[in-house]
């Protein structure tokens, strides 16, 4: 059972304002079914926000430029992936993917080698 | 300095069933071909295991820059496809146990690349660490490194929802009950997810987490070493 929300649209984005109009509506399906895990809430959130700039940030400043069709399609394959998941946990796990997963497709700079980070 | 010392940890019915996952050549070769892959392609792996289609032409639309004619690696993209839809087509609950049994594996073979041959009988998995006067832990650890002076403890995770109170508090237990001892002691966490998810949700988390490791999906030849 999905969502089936927005993102379900498969319909490839020409320009990289309408990739990042799709992938932000896959998004706020995901957070939609993620956010019925109560104990999560606080999580989803603070994800969601992160990945929303995430997408801006990669969509670039200028939502007009167009948008080679390959990376259109992968858009739309991405968040209609998205769309199909009906299990909250599991959305929960997409929304921390799906903006590195558009990034990609964006041809946005990939993420370089780091090091281990210490937290705290 | 004093050296850490370790102990297996006693076998439930549990260990006994995940032991069976944990043998499948499934596993070993998915974590071997993730061994060798850059971060892109483990991105996909992630997606595909954690997705609801197994077709594998949803997932060659979704990220052709990965699986592209074009695209660098594209063999050992399509092998990492091929075995991560293995995992996919595996029903929930199952296929939740072979990605963490998918992590463990790859965090050991990534420890082995950075310590060499030498250092293989050191690195174990689901053991203990013991210190004098405390009682020992409630779960084991996923993979350790059983070098004196050079010891470390690793828990394994599948996503950044495993990152909780009694991950961090067992963890930063062992760190402080090392220096109580004046034993080395590196300890960490290997989640096999995005940063970004990881940072929100340690920040969420008010357990200690003083010195301690996060390796996320970017930085995980950091653990490795140098590739071959």
């Amino acid at each position: 059972m999905s969502h089936a929300g927005p993102g379900s649209d498969t319909q490839p984005a020409a320009t990289r304002g309408a990739a990042l109009a799709t992938a932000l509506a896959a998004l706020d399906g995901l957070v939609e079914l993620g956010e019925t895990i109560e104990e999560e809430w606080t999580y989803v959130t603070a994800l969601a926000e992160a990945g929303r700039s995430r997408l801006r940030a990669a969509a670039g400043a200028d939502p007009a430029t167009p948008l080679d069709p390959d990376r259109g399609a992968a858009v739309a394959a991405a968040c209609a992936e998205a769309a199909r998941i009906g299990d909250p946990h599991r959305a929960i796990d997409w929304l921390s993917m799906l903006p590195a997963i558009v990034e990609l497709a964006l041809g946005s700079p990939l993420a370089a080698p780091v090091a281990v980070p210490r937290a705290g | 300095m004093t050296a850490v010392r370790f102990q297996d940890a006693a076998k439930d019915a549990r260990t006994v069933v995940y032991a069976g996952i944990q043998a499948d050549p499934l596993v070993a070769r998915l974590a071997g071909l993730a061994l060798a892959a850059d971060y892109p392609q483990r991105l996909m792996a992630r997606a595909v295991m954690n997705g609801e289609s197994v077709d594998p032409e949803t997932w060659r639309a979704a990220f052709p820059t990965v699986l592209g004619p074009a695209a660098p690696g594209r063999e050992r993209a399509e092998a990492i496809l091929a075995a991560s839809l293995e995992v996919a087509r595996r029903g929930e609950q199952a296929r939740s146990q072979y990605r963490g049994a998918f992590v463990e594996e790859l965090t050991e073979l990534l420890v082995r690349r950075r310590l060499g041959p030498a250092a293989e009988p050191a690195v174990r998995r689901e053991r203990r660490v013991l210190f004098d006067g405390v009682a020992a832990e409630i779960h084991p650890y996923d993979l350790t490194v059983e070098i004196p002076g050079r010891a470390e403890a690793w828990d394994c995770k599948w996503g950044a929802r495993g990152i909780n109170a009694d991950v961090l508090n067992q963890l930063d237990d062992a760190r402080r009950h090392a220096a109580d001892e004046a034993a080395a002691l590196r300890v960490g966490l290997v989640v096999f997810d995005l940063r970004t998810s990881c940072a929100v949700r340690l920040a969420q988390q008010t357990a200690p987490r003083q010195g301690l490791a996060v390796v996320t999906l970017e930085s995980l030849d950091a653990l490795g070493g140098p590739k071959a």
